[in-house]
């Protein structure tokens, strides 16, 4: 009885903390996942890129991790397009192409591809987000790849006052909240889409849509719709973040929101829980065993004594010793170098972690 | 500890905030918190006047500071900024009234049947709605003799704690007191109810920064020779709750002199869930329910959320048997205290409601159990569906057990 009592206590709601606690919910155990706001990955496109894969190609868990990943996101209603083994052309904010092995279904929409008329819709007022530009470069930039491809500007207006700057999360709300505003989007993006087999439009289209609704909305249109990731908040991030909690949430993971974990109870090698930073007095968690996956300089409660982890992802001391048998690091913890390891990276060790903290009995604080 | 000296560097201008604001979300003009926040808290801590009627349409639900990865105290800079906020006339002498419900409850309560009749009155409310530009849309809770008093206390080892009653309790419900000691007694514990003042929120939401701090010592002064004792505070009020954990520091924090007192109650500050839930971990709680049928909807308030302790309540409910509970989980109610009663925010109010609602409807419960007194008032009439406090109903899974 009691609700302060876990099997495993996930630290951090980033691409690693949040596969961590699917694995260990799915092996039906009793997960928490305490996180301050999300992690930074929903700045960005959410995709995965294919250097990412190849860097971690060595690692023998690599498929195994991106196969679990794309079922939790399925799930959710986020569904990835793309394999391990693939490489797709997507534009990005700046107007070129990364080269992508795996990303959410808009997104991937908007891949470089040969003999497709393409129309770059713009919307007038929005900041952050300039067609010409856009289909000036990549026009420019599919032609280093290879050759057919063009893209043409189209600008819409919307006759709803969305203040000034517009902003893609102004309109990603209204998307969500307002069938009305929808309708008229819809039927400024066909009049745009005329002549063209598909429109890429800046992400903009919902929070919360699910693969259905967005295939659903292409079906009214009547051609194909891809996305282009802009500045953060990035909406095709923020929408992969939202349906993976509350894909979380359904599966019966315990969600503590808001506030920092500021000590992590180890008692000889064994971690006992951790302390989160409520006001007042600290929330205590008791479990078996615990994933950090807070990210690197922003929160690490292991502090200076921290020294990188070994091949289990069990944190190491700088005299090499394990913190904690049970204690098991993921995200950019377990890199020695600052700086972005990718989503593919964060994936892994996830995965990693999530999956041995899950298999490992340490003594339940009874 | 959240440092505020640090806080506003760590502003990456991420806009996570933005994301979370309720009023955001329905509001197209509003500029939302990274910009009231943060952005203009730089300006404001130059000297640089950025007063702005829109830091008036922050609900104080504080959903930026928990959705920000780096502990900006974004709300609380929008709550400093309102107070430095100069409003016209009729509002300001509105929102005094608002800032001070303890008052208006003590006056109310002198002739509580006269008061409600006055404030249910058409002619009455038409008459506030022009003149202190109150909506007639709403209806105002009903007042009640205040006649909420500390138990005898039988037995002396008994856990002694104090119950920290806030106003809508005190003017409004005493009843649901009585539940909150009944329910403390019937798990062990001996309640005295605490002579306080206001909390504080109410003054805080209506820009009344002096105000806050004179309940703040008033409650201080009351509560700490209690906590000096080692009895634990309970509240049953969220905000209430909210407040005696988070805000008196805040408030008061160039008072050196309140510092220790202010901890020491933050310290000692709990929850009647997170109390119960506390007694449930070390196997103490009086599980001699009734098997019950019921089909709960679970919401829980922002100022629940902010206090950081998991979800108390929920899982105390699914502990009855024979109870099913729907956590929601549908975003702000909206009403925020008495936002919603301000004329020109109803609609804002009613407008972030709209995803509550639809849940609540969609989830079809016998009841709606929320344990903040104005997310029940918004729920009771943006539904069809009764909103209560879940003490209320863990009360009475008991009763059957009464001897």
């Amino acid at each position: 009885m009691g609700t302060n009592r876990y099997d495993v206590v996930v630290v951090g709601a980033g691409l690693s903390g949040l596969v961590a606690a699917g694995v260990a919910a799915h092996r039906n155990l009793n997960v928490a996942l305490v996180a301050t706001g999300a992690g930074s990955f929903v700045t960005g496109p959410a995709w995965l890129k294919a250097k990412e894969i190849q860097q971690a190609s060595a690692a023998p868990d690599l498929g195994e991790a991106i196969e679990y990943f794309c079922e939790l996101a399925s799930l959710a209603g986020c569904p990835y397009a793309g394999d391990i083994s693939v490489t797709r052309f997507l534009p990005s904010i700046l107007g070129d192409f990364h080269s992508v092995a795996l990303a959410p279904l808009t997104l991937w929409n908007a891949e470089l591809r040969i003999g497709i008329s393409t129309a770059i819709v713009g919307i007038c007022g929005l900041s952050s987000f300039d067609e010409n530009f856009m289909a000036e470069r990549l026009t420019e930039q599919a032609r280093l790849i290879t050759s057919g491809c063009t893209y043409t500007a189209r600008q819409i207006s919307l006759s709803r006052d969305m203040g000034v700057p517009v902003t893609t999360l102004r309109i990603a709300q209204c998307f969500d909240r307002d069938p009305a505003f929808r309708e008229e989007l819809m039927s400024a993006l066909r009049a745009a889409a005329s002549g063209f087999k598909r429109i890429l439009v800046p992400g903009i289209l919902g929070l919360e849509t699910s693969a259905e609704q967005i295939a659903e909305f292409e079906r009214e249109l009547g051609c194909q719709v891809g996305e282009i990731p802009t500045l953060p908040p990035s909406i095709p991030g923020l929408r992969v973040y939202h349906h993976l909690e509350s894909c979380l949430h359904r599966i019966g993971v315990e969600l503590y929101r808001g506030f920092p974990v500021n000590k992590v109870e180890i008692q000889d090698d064994l971690c006992t829980g951790i302390q989160v930073d409520s006001p007042g007095h600290p929330l205590n968690l008791h479990c078996r065993s615990v994933v950090l996956a807070t990210g690197r300089r922003t929160a690490n409660p292991l502090g200076g004594e921290f020294a990188g982890c070994d091949l289990q992802m069990r944190p190491l001391t700088s005299t090499g010793s394990v913190m904690a048998r049970n204690l098991f690091v993921a995200g950019p913890l377990p890199h020695s170098s600052a700086g972005d390891h990718g989503n593919v990276m964060h994936i892994l060790t996830g995965y990693r972690a999530g999956s041995l903290a899950a298999s490992t009995r340490g003594n339940h604080a009874a | 500890m959240r440092l505020d000296d640090l806080a506003l560097d760590n502003c990456l201008k991420c806009s996570l905030c933005n994301t979370v604001c309720p009023v955001l979300a329905v509001h197209t003009q509003y500029p939302g918190p990274k910009r009231l926040g943060p952005e203009l808290e730089r300006m404001r801590r130059e000297g640089i006047s950025t007063d702005t009627e829109w830091v008036e349409y922050c609900l104080g639900c504080h959903r930026c500071d928990l959705a920000c990865p780096h502990q900006v105290h974004v709300s609380e800079m929008i709550a400093r900024a309102k107070a430095e906020h100069r409003k016209p006339l009729i509002r300001n002498l509105r929102d005094w009234w608002f800032a001070r419900p303890g008052l208006l409850g003590r006056l109310t309560t002198m002739l509580p049947a006269l008061s409600n009749f006055a404030l249910s009155m058409k002619p009455v409310r038409f008459l506030m709605s022009k003149l202190m530009q109150i909506t007639p849309q709403r209806r105002f809770p009903s007042y009640t003799w205040p006649n909420l008093l500390s138990p005898a206390i039988s037995r002396k080892e008994k856990q002694r704690v104090v119950f920290f009653p806030g106003c809508f309790i005190r003017y409004n419900r005493p009843a649901l007191g009585r539940v909150v000691i009944d329910l403390l007694e019937r798990n062990g514990m001996a309640v005295e109810v605490a002579s306080s003042e206001c909390c504080g929120v109410p003054a805080l939401a209506n820009g009344a920064a002096a105000e806050a701090r004179a309940v703040a010592r008033a409650n201080i002064k009351t509560l700490a020779n209690q906590v000096d004792s080692g009895m634990r505070i309970v509240t049953a009020c969220s905000s209430c709750g909210h407040m005696l954990k988070t805000g008196f520091g805040g408030i008061l924090e160039d008072d050196r002199e309140f510092a220790g007192a202010v901890q020491q109650i933050a310290r000692h500050t709990f929850d009647l869930a997170e109390l119960l839930m506390e007694q449930a971990d070390a196997g103490k709680l009086n599980i001699n329910f009734r098997p019950a049928n019921l089909r709960l909807a679970y919401h829980a308030p922002c100022h629940q959320r902010s206090q950081g302790i998991g979800r108390p309540w929920y899982h105390l409910l699914r502990m009855m048997p024979g109870v099913a509970v729907e956590d929601l989980d549908a975003g702000c109610c909206g009403m925020s205290g008495t936002y919603g009663f301000k004329q020109e925010k109803y609609a804002v109010s009613m407008e972030i409601g709209k995803e509550l609602f639809t849940s609540i409807s969609a989830a079809q419960p016998q009841m709606v159990a929320t344990e903040c007194a104005t997310c029940q008032l918004q729920i009771e009439h943006g539904t069809a569906f009764k909103a209560i406090h879940p003490a209320e109903i863990l009360l009475q899974a008991y009763d059957e057990h009464r001897s």
